[in-house]
């Protein structure tokens, strides 16, 4: 009952913002373009990397093109949801409208973090789709039902922690209304993303599995797709993605506990 | 003595807009942070062994990417989001009844933050040498000077792409989003990945044409002291901005124009 | 018997403000060891409201209304005492107690600003839990109150002020609230528009029976909406009590401006004993407590040459205008 309800909403979330994104028609065409030359940018960059002898980090070009292909579905979530709600809060917070969503009945991080959508970040998603598709054409993967399964599941922890990473820095405009330039460090962060994590020096891998879990976030279900990857490092990953989905529920709380008790 | 006039107007535009910036210090800060994609990229390539195949040294490699992080520190323009913001605001209006172009307000505010920005720039570039201690070097200072000027000269070459990007805001409500077009090719071109020299024959053949290997790769490979066509960098520059300031003029008076006669 | 439908009791709310002192030292000071005060900005008020009640909140800026009017939706936690609104706790934010009440605030807007304001309704709807049948039933029936019609399909961007405030209304009473908390709900309107949603606000009230607490500086809606106004100052109130006794009480005198004849009237008129506010040549100005009036006018005409005569009540702006600034009425 309580589900249905949440479903209902969810469509409606749906439709009322792809319409309102409809109104700006070039826009999405732009923005369309802007993920394909991305992707073709990318590309390009890795096979510079290649030039040299076929390998970096102990991967081959084809190799590295799974994690480039999961990059780019995590990159369209990312514009399709993540980005466009991050900016909404903002807009609740610096106008005082936030007031209006904690009086719904209704879940207030379920509205805040899916109420906007924005569909040019599909796009994006279907193009790593597609890498992915040839990736496993070209790298020979047998589709198995156990290896689709494990994919799936890592896939999802994947998007679990970045989603609880971009919840967490919206939730921090709660006391810092300007939180861009911390979105800005985090997009940085977040472009190692796009190579295999081994590719970097030890102490770069360690802080990028510990500070900021891209080796959580792309290279677990590349090694996945190479059929490299062990049982503890999957169940590893779904520990931390419970972790930060947790944590970033908690957070969201205290944010508003805090937020109820300062603000005028 | 109308340019006398001029002179003071930007003189205490500066200090203002410094004075502005100074309340930011922790958001330029985090800006200069989400600039060190560079670093990550050095570590790819001299983890790998990459630059074997360009006959450039590990040092000079790491010089070079130190300067291009400098280069494009100081060479950052987002005058679209700015006036994009503004017109949204309704403050482009009180702005065009001053008798000084907006856009001077905007330089003002850029130039302000890269003063506010240099010392951060000078934290990371210290911690570069820390680790990196092989790679301190000191340029002479001629290239010094001319590194300087040639890094203004791809400031002022961004800074006008993007007002002419920016008055495309009379035109289309949301232009930012075509910079964030424009943006990807600058990003794989410019040479804040990989040097210029790395790229593939079939790229250098026409790439020097395009202002984008003058943006970050020139400048940096100036004052790396990397080998560069000096007298062709500077000319190509400014050949550059000769021809974009003419366009920029062209489209703010269609813009204007537009603009006064819709009255909005 | 009419219900108290909101009791408040000997409610406090404090805020911790830290100081900081200007400069990098006293940014790094201010990190290690941050000095907290803390700002009471209510004091210990109690009062109830009935069911069926239009109070007004008058009050300065920054004299807390907006703070009480927020404790009473559940969005600020109170530091100390009771609030219950219809029988709730308001900051638990129970479901129930959501559907029960309604916030309007001037110029803040919830409607989706690039679509028809009808998108955002229906989306109000599926959050409300209203099927689509009563839906429609409910937005036909306040847009007839509300006089909009075809607005509901032009997007919100491209709406005036006044009509994107009827929708705002709109979408925040399609759930049928009990309570409706309004905070300077005419900020920025023209008077026509101001004149058509008070209008609006006393016929809901009257066919809903539906209760309003709603603050404003537009002395127009209070004294046009509220039979009883509460007025804050600096955190306590400083009256709760029936609109009109609180006018009486800060008028006791009415201006009364007289033309004589000649001087010389003027002259022994303002020699007679009345208080004179002020005279110029042959108009003179007197002030005149509301319980001699009659009398003294009938003493006026009949022993002075008189011209004209007016009677001034004073403008009640200015009247509720020194609410702003008072401290206590003993009444």
């Amino acid at each position: 009952m309580n589900l249905r309800k949440y479903l209902k909403v969810y469509k409606k979330f749906l439709y009322t913002s792809l319409a309102s994104e409809l109104e700006y028609k070039t826009n999405i065409l732009i923005d369309l373009i802007t993920a394909i030359l991305s992707l073709i940018g990318s590309i390009f960059l890795l096979s510079i990397f290649f030039q040299n002898n076929g390998y970096i980090g102990g991967w081959k070009f084809e190799q590295a093109l799974i994690v480039q292909g999961i990059y780019t579905i995590l990159n369209g979530i990312t514009n399709t949801w993540f980005n466009p709600n991050l900016t909404e809060i903002v807009k609740h917070i610096r106008e005082g409208t936030l007031d209006f969503v904690l009086l719904k009945p209704i879940d207030s991080q379920f509205f805040i973090s899916l109420k906007k959508i924005n569909p040019s970040g599909f796009l994006e998603i279907m193009l790593g789709f597609f890498l992915l598709f040839f990736c496993i054409k070209i790298n020979q993967i047998n589709l198995s039902l156990s290896f689709l399964s494990l994919s799936f599941i890592t896939i999802s922890c994947s998007i679990c922690i970045l989603y609880s990473i971009w919840f967490f820095i919206s939730t921090t405009t709660i006391w810092f209304v300007k939180t861009w330039n911390a979105i800005e460090v985090l997009r940085s962060f977040l472009y190692i993303g796009r190579f295999p994590l081994n590719s970097f020096s030890f102490s770069l891998r360690v802080f990028f599995s510990i500070f900021i879990p891209i080796a959580f976030i792309t290279t677990i279900p590349s090694e996945v797709f190479l059929g490299l990857s062990q049982l503890w490092k999957i169940l590893l990953e779904v520990i931390v993605a419970s972790v930060f989905l947790i944590t970033s529920r908690k957070f969201w709380l205290f944010a508003l506990k805090f937020y109820s008790s300062a603000s005028s | 003595m109308i340019f006398n006039l001029f002179n003071r107007k930007i003189f205490t535009l500066l200090k203002v807009q410094y004075s502005n910036m100074l309340e930011y210090r922790v958001e330029i800060a985090l800006w200069a942070i989400s600039g060190i994609i560079p670093f990550f990229m050095l570590n790819i390539w001299t983890n790998n062994n990459l630059n074997e195949s360009i006959n450039i040294s590990d040092v000079m490699l790491s010089r070079y990417f130190l300067c291009a992080f400098f280069v494009r520190q100081f060479s950052v323009v987002w005058v679209v989001f700015s006036f994009e913001e503004d017109s949204l605001m309704g403050k482009v209006s009180p702005y065009l009844i001053q008798p000084l172009n907006p856009f001077f307000r905007y330089f003002a505010q850029h130039l302000a933050e890269q003063i506010t920005r240099f010392p951060f720039a000078l934290i990371i570039a210290f911690f570069f040498f820390i680790f990196n201690p092989e790679s301190i070097w000191i340029p002479n200072l001629g290239i010094l000077l001319l590194s300087i000027v040639s890094t203004f000269l791809s400031f002022l070459i961004q800074f006008l792409i993007q007002s002419i990007v920016a008055c495309l805001c009379f035109w289309t409500e949301k232009a930012s989003s075509i910079e964030r077009m424009l943006f990807i090719p600058t990003l794989f071109l410019s040479g804040l990945l990989a040097p210029v020299v790395s790229f593939p024959e079939y790229v250098k053949s026409w790439i020097y044409l395009t202002p984008f290997p003058y943006l970050i790769d020139f400048p940096a490979n100036l004052l790396s002291g990397n080998e560069t066509n000096i007298s062709r960098g500077l000319s190509m520059q400014i050949i550059w901005i000769f021809l974009l300031f003419p366009l920029f003029k062209k489209i703010w008076i269609e813009g204007t124009k537009k603009y006064t006669a819709m009255g909005s | 018997m009419v219900q108290n439908i909101i009791d408040v009791r000997n409610l406090s709310k404090s805020f911790d403000i830290s100081s900081k002192e200007p400069g990098l030292k006293g940014t790094i000071k201010h990190f290690f060891k941050r000095q907290t005060k803390s700002l009471k900005v209510i004091k210990d008020i109690s009062f109830e409201i009935k069911e069926g009640e239009i109070v007004g909140f008058l009050g300065a800026n920054g004299a807390g209304k907006t703070t009480i009017l927020k404790m009473l939706c559940g969005l600020i936690y109170p530091s100390e005492g009771s609030i219950l609104v219809s029988g709730y706790l308001p900051f638990r934010r129970k479901e129930n107690f959501l559907k029960n009440i309604t916030l309007i605030m001037g110029q803040k807007q919830q409607l989706i600003w690039d679509l028809p304001p009808i998108e955002s309704f229906y989306l109000n709807a599926s959050i409300y839990d209203l099927d689509k049948f009563e839906a429609k039933k409910r937005i036909k029936k306040l847009s007839e109150m509300l006089e909009i019609d075809e607005e509901l399909f032009i997007p919100v961007r491209k709406l005036s002020l006044g009509q994107r405030m009827k929708s705002e209304l709109l979408a925040a009473l399609m759930h049928e609230p009990n309570i409706l908390f309004l905070d300077e709900p005419t900020l920025g309107l023209d008077i026509n528009a101001q004149r058509n949603l008070r209008k609006f606000l006393q016929k809901y009230n009257n066919e809903t029976n539906a209760t309003i607490c709603l603050t404003s500086h537009y002395m127009k809606d209070i004294t046009s909406l509220c039979k009883r106004v509460i007025c804050v100052h600096e955190g306590a109130i400083s009256y709760d009590g029936k609109l009109d006794l609180l006018l009486k009480k800060l008028s006791p005198v009415k201006e009364i401006l007289i033309v004589c004849r000649s001087e010389e009237d003027a002259i022994k008129l303002e020699n007679s004993g009345f208080t004179v506010k002020n005279k110029i040549k042959n108009e003179i100005t007197l002030k005149i407590e509301n319980n001699s009036i009659t009398s003294s006018l009938k003493t006026i005409l009949n022993n002075f040459d008189i011209e004209d005569l007016f009677i001034n009540e004073p403008p009640i702006d200015e009247v509720i205008g020194k609410v702003l600034i008072k401290k206590d009425y003993d009444i």
